[in-house]
């Protein structure tokens, strides 16, 4: 049982004037036991956020704490502690390795007698037939590989998961049964996880907090379903609303705004409320809110119980700032 | 799970080593013949030639000095009468093994070097790196020379030479195909469980960039036995009483007017040895990129693009169809040689401005259907059809150029990925503009003035502007704008966006919907639009067409699919797939096993192994059946949405059941 924290995280990529700070000043706390949910649009910053915790790129500000210790200094065997599950299970694995082979790699001080046995228990683990050891991944199917992606970051017994959009590459047909068998493993093996995806609908499903990120930072964090009944951020009203839903009509429009809707480029992100270019509740909608133009509400987010990042919160809800 | 589970065993037992099979087949081709005869021929010459006629090439014959090419001595004698021909046989020993030995050692120094910018971490690799790329600048017959003033004249000296002046190149090849490795999430994997660095580099680097560079190896050897000449020839290499060709090339000018064969003997067998080497390096690029063509195909295309149908099929639509298909088929030649059939007799219409949603999983043919219907299959890929007809016009009695013309004027189509379809060194505007002057007859400046109206139309702000950019400009939903634009330039009578929307984010993707529906509505313009997401198409679409391996399972209107759909593949579909409404309490019903790839298609219903209601006669294809305007290829179709889902009982409803035959 672990607590992961990122405080203050931020990632810079490039050098001088090209730099693009992918994570900006990203708080959030994993509690023990819970799956966190984290959505965003492509250029969000979640990956980034996941490769910083297993300390594939380094956070240039901020710390990441597991229970206390910092994770970021002095990896190896602290980082073991966290490990993470990819979005792609066909680059995960690699092709020259058996299963056997790339499960066991995480098992290197094991006898090797010792070593086959945990590896068939964690193929069992995960629900796969311990017979797949001897098989190379390309005769596995993208479910089957994900499974065994699972199985190798069980085997360090992390006590933190980190789970890359790995469902997203896989056919809507098998993307359930790794969702149930993820959530059955956080619960057997009470570890925390973030669950990192773009898709709405299987945060929901999988997470207990979800945190919503939009360039780079976490506009709005709440309990699941507070979050999707109850949005406070205009960002999060947004994606609930742009989500595709069974049988809910599109109606033709396109042209009515020739406001760019894109996504601003994270080199250079807007002032104030990052969100106020593309916000239907700030100065677009009213001019007077200038505040979301010059001041930027990250700071208050953390004083409320229903954390969100707008100066606004509430108010397309229908309740008063 | 089980079933999965077998389906994996199955295949472990049925899968031979691949390689094996490809390096039977790569024997077959007249490449490996001809690499397979030479390798052999050079290697028993290296080993025997010496034991055979080393002792005759080293005898003088003070008689026979300096003879012209004859009968006994084919390529003549040197200044000290031995007998030329041999002394080129024999010398293959050396030659090969110079040549070998250099390739070796600059392998050797190249990948260590390569590769120690993994092992040093990211700041001191950059120098090394540096350091290997100015060398690689350095024409390497001029590093040779270079390093064999250090080592020393001779043999060995050359030899070293010639090995350290290929390091920076074999350095540079290992470094950049382990970089392209390293990336890979494997090698993140692996350091995240806490593998070190060098076993990385032996355990998950070297195996993946082995194929790749053991080609690239030998190539080399070719050109190193061309670069041991040249250092010979310069005097630089083999000194005497020792010889190899080179160092016989080199004798052999000095007499080029008396005996021109002293010179072109020596020449010819480093030719030769050279295409044999670089014959081997084709064949094991080939073996390693699993480029090995039978040549000729097994299967016949039938000359007849005409198949038998019955008549109108039961999945017809509504009045004056668009596009109607019938009994379409796709062939591709298998990895075995046998056909396999990505898309199996698929049939259905489009009526003017109705939108239609196919959706399937992966593998399951609607991508290659839409690309049939455009005529888009290319060779070795084989299109049939009953009939193709569309807005009016028989796809299959087009002469060519019609066809291509008919389609450009009133075919639209949007892909996946817009870069792709989208020329990158283009300007977007012209891009666009030449649809219009190519197929639309209008003249350059009019066709410009209509793009920026396109795009203005499309919701591109600052269309003027916007057309003047370059693809690399545009965010990806603006370039999916683009596209519409273009499918826009002349006036299509049917849009295909396949997958228009899946590489977008959520708010883009809503845009991008909202405008393909814009566009409908106001041309009449009929939509054939291809998803996985069923949520997407119950969104846009009229009528939904499910696809499962390669065949239309289902049709339905979007009401039925929100009632509950009569496939069980399709109630599968459905429940598998988390929502913003599903119970987060119980676990998410799940389809065990998976799609079926094309090749293992198999006979009767495709879904019968993961379907929970498949008994016997699941083994016979499902005909096609019409319940309330919708038609079910299930021989077990279910009713209702709510509650376990229960059988449609043929007696109860059997009014609304008209099974077509």
């Amino acid at each position: 049982m672990s607590v992961l924290t990122f405080d203050d995280v931020t990632v810079t990529f490039g050098h001088g004037a090209n730099h693009i700070r992918a994570v900006d000043g990203f708080d959030l706390t994993i509690g023990e036991n819970t799956i966190v949910g984290l959505v965003g649009e492509s250029g969000s910053g979640k990956s980034t956020v996941a490769k910083a915790a297993v300390g594939l790129t380094r956070p240039s500000r901020g710390q990441i704490l597991l229970d206390g210790r910092d994770v970021g200094a002095g990896r190896r065997d602290a980082a073991r502690d966290i490990q993470m599950v990819f979005q792609d299970p066909y680059s995960s694995l690699d092709p020259r390795m058996t299963v056997g082979a790339s499960i066991g790699e995480a098992l290197l001080g094991v006898r090797s007698r010792l070593r086959r046995v945990r590896v068939g228990e964690l193929l069992e683990r995960v629900g796969l037939d311990p017979a797949l050891a001897t098989a190379l991944p390309s005769l596995l199917s993208g479910g089957q590989r994900q499974r065994v992606a699972l199985a190798r970051a069980l085997a360090v017994e992390p006590t933190v998961l980190i789970a890359d959009e790995i469902t997203s590459a896989l056919d809507a047909s098998v993307q359930g049964s790794v969702l149930n068998l993820l959530r059955d493993l956080q619960r057997q093996l009470a570890m925390s996880v973030l669950f990192i995806s773009h898709n709405l609908a299987t945060v929901r499903y999988v997470s207990d907090v979800i945190a919503v990120m939009y360039l780079g930072r976490c506009v709005e964090i709440a309990p699941a379903e507070e979050l999707m009944c109850n949005p406070s951020h205009p960002y999060t009203r947004t994606l609930l609303e742009s989500a595709p839903r069974m049988g809910a009509r599109i109606e033709p429009s396109g042209t009515d705004d020739a406001l760019e809707h894109d996504v601003p480029d994270p080199g250079k992100p807007p002032s104030g409320c990052r969100f106020h270019p593309r916000c239907p509740v700030g100065p677009r909608s009213d001019p007077s809110r200038t505040i979301c133009v010059d001041v930027d509400p990250q700071s208050i987010a953390a004083d409320r119980s229903h954390q969100a990042a707008c100066h606004f919160a509430g108010v397309a809800a229908g309740l008063e700032p | 799970m089980t079933t999965e589970m077998t389906v994996v065993a199955a295949q472990v037992s049925n899968n031979s080593v691949p390689r094996n099979v490809s390096l039977r087949r790569l024997l077959r081709t007249p490449l490996g013949i001809a690499a397979l005869v030479a390798d052999i021929a050079l290697l028993l010459l290296a080993i025997l030639a010496p034991i055979i006629w080393g002792r005759s090439a080293d005898a003088y014959d003070t008689a026979g000095i300096n003879l012209p090419a004859s009968s006994a001595h084919t390529f003549g004698t040197d200044g000290l009468g031995r007998d030329l021909l041999l002394r080129v046989l024999v010398a293959t020993r050396f030659s090969l093994e110079l040549a070998l030995g250099a390739t070796l050692i600059g392998v050797f120094f190249g990948l260590l070097l390569g590769s120690l910018p993994i092992v040093t971490g990211a700041r001191v690799g950059r120098f090394i790196v540096a350091a290997f790329n100015v060398l690689v600048a350095f024409p390497g017959l001029i590093l040779a020379i270079f390093f064999s003033s250090i080592f020393g004249i001779g043999a060995t000296g050359a030899m070293l030479a010639l090995g350290v002046a290929s390091a920076p190149v074999f350095a540079r090849l290992t470094h950049t195909l382990s970089a392209g490795v390293a990336g890979r999430d494997f090698v993140s994997a692996a350091r995240m469980v806490g593998a070190g660095r060098m076993r990385i580099i032996v355990r998950h680097i070297l195996p993946n960039i082995g194929d790749t560079l053991i080609v690239n190896v030998a190539m080399g050897a070719g050109g190193m036995l061309l670069a041991f000449a040249g250092l010979s020839f310069l005097g630089l290499g083999v000194q005497p009483p020792s010889f190899d060709w080179g160092r016989m090339l080199q004798d052999g000018l000095q007499q080029i007017y008396i005996n021109p064969m002293a010179a072109l003997g020596p020449g010819l067998a480093i030719v030769l040895a050279g295409l044999a080497l670089n014959l081997t390096g084709e064949a094991a690029a080939q073996l390693a990129g699993r480029r090995v063509s039978t040549g000729r195909r097994r299967w016949l295309p039938s000359g007849l693009a005409k198949t038998e149908t019955g008549t109108n099929g039961p999945w017809a639509s509504t009045d004056r169809p668009v596009l109607v298909v019938e009994n379409l088929t796709v062939r591709f030649p298998g990895p075995d040689g046998h056909p396999i059939m990505p898309v199996r007799g698929v049939s259905f219409e489009i009526a003017a401005g109705e939108c239609v949603g196919i959706v399937g999983e992966s593998g399951s043919g609607k991508s290659l259907s839409a690309l049939a219907i455009a005529q888009l299959i290319q060779a070795p890929g084989d299109v049939e059809a009953g009939r193709l007809l569309f807005d009016g016009e028989d796809l299959l009695r087009l002469s060519r150029g019609r066809l291509r013309r008919h389609l450009a004027t009133s075919m639209a189509m949007v892909f996946q990925d817009p870069m792709s379809s989208l020329n990158p060194v283009r300007r977007i505007g012209s891009q666009l503009a030449e649809v219009a002057v190519e197929h639309g007859g209008l003249s350059r400046r009019a066709a410009a003035a209509r793009a920026v109206d396109r795009l203005g139309q499309v919701g591109v702000p600052a269309p003027r502007r916007r057309a003047r950019q370059y693809p690399y400009e545009f965010s990806g939903g603006m370039r999916q704008r683009a596209m519409i634009a273009m499918g826009l330039m002349l006036s299509p009578t049917l849009l295909i966006a396949d997958e228009p929307t899946t590489a977008l984010d959520v708010t883009v993707q809503k845009q991008v919907l909202e405008l393909i529906a814009k566009v409908r509505a106001e041309q009449n313009m009929a939509v054939l639009l291809i998803s996985h997401d069923l949520a997407v198409v119950s969104a846009m679409c009229d009528r939904i067409l499910v696809m499962y391996a390669g065949q239309i399972v289902e049709s339905i209107s979007v009401a039925t699919l929100l009632a509950g759909p009569r496939h069980p593949y399709t109630r599968a579909l459905l429940a598998a797939v988390p929502d913003l409404q599903t119970d987060r309490c119980v676990p998410l019903a799940t389809i065990p096993g998976r799609p079926p790839p094309p090749a293992d298609f198999g006979t009767g219903c495709a879904f019968a192994p993961r379907c929970s209601y498949a008994t016997d006669r699941c083994s016979r294809t499902p005909e096609p059946l019409s319940i309330d305007g919708d038609t079910v290829a299930c021989w077990h179709p279910r009713q209702g949405a709510k509650g376990p889902p229960r059988a449609v009982e043929p007696g109860a409803v059997s009014s609304t059941i008209a099974r077509t035959s």
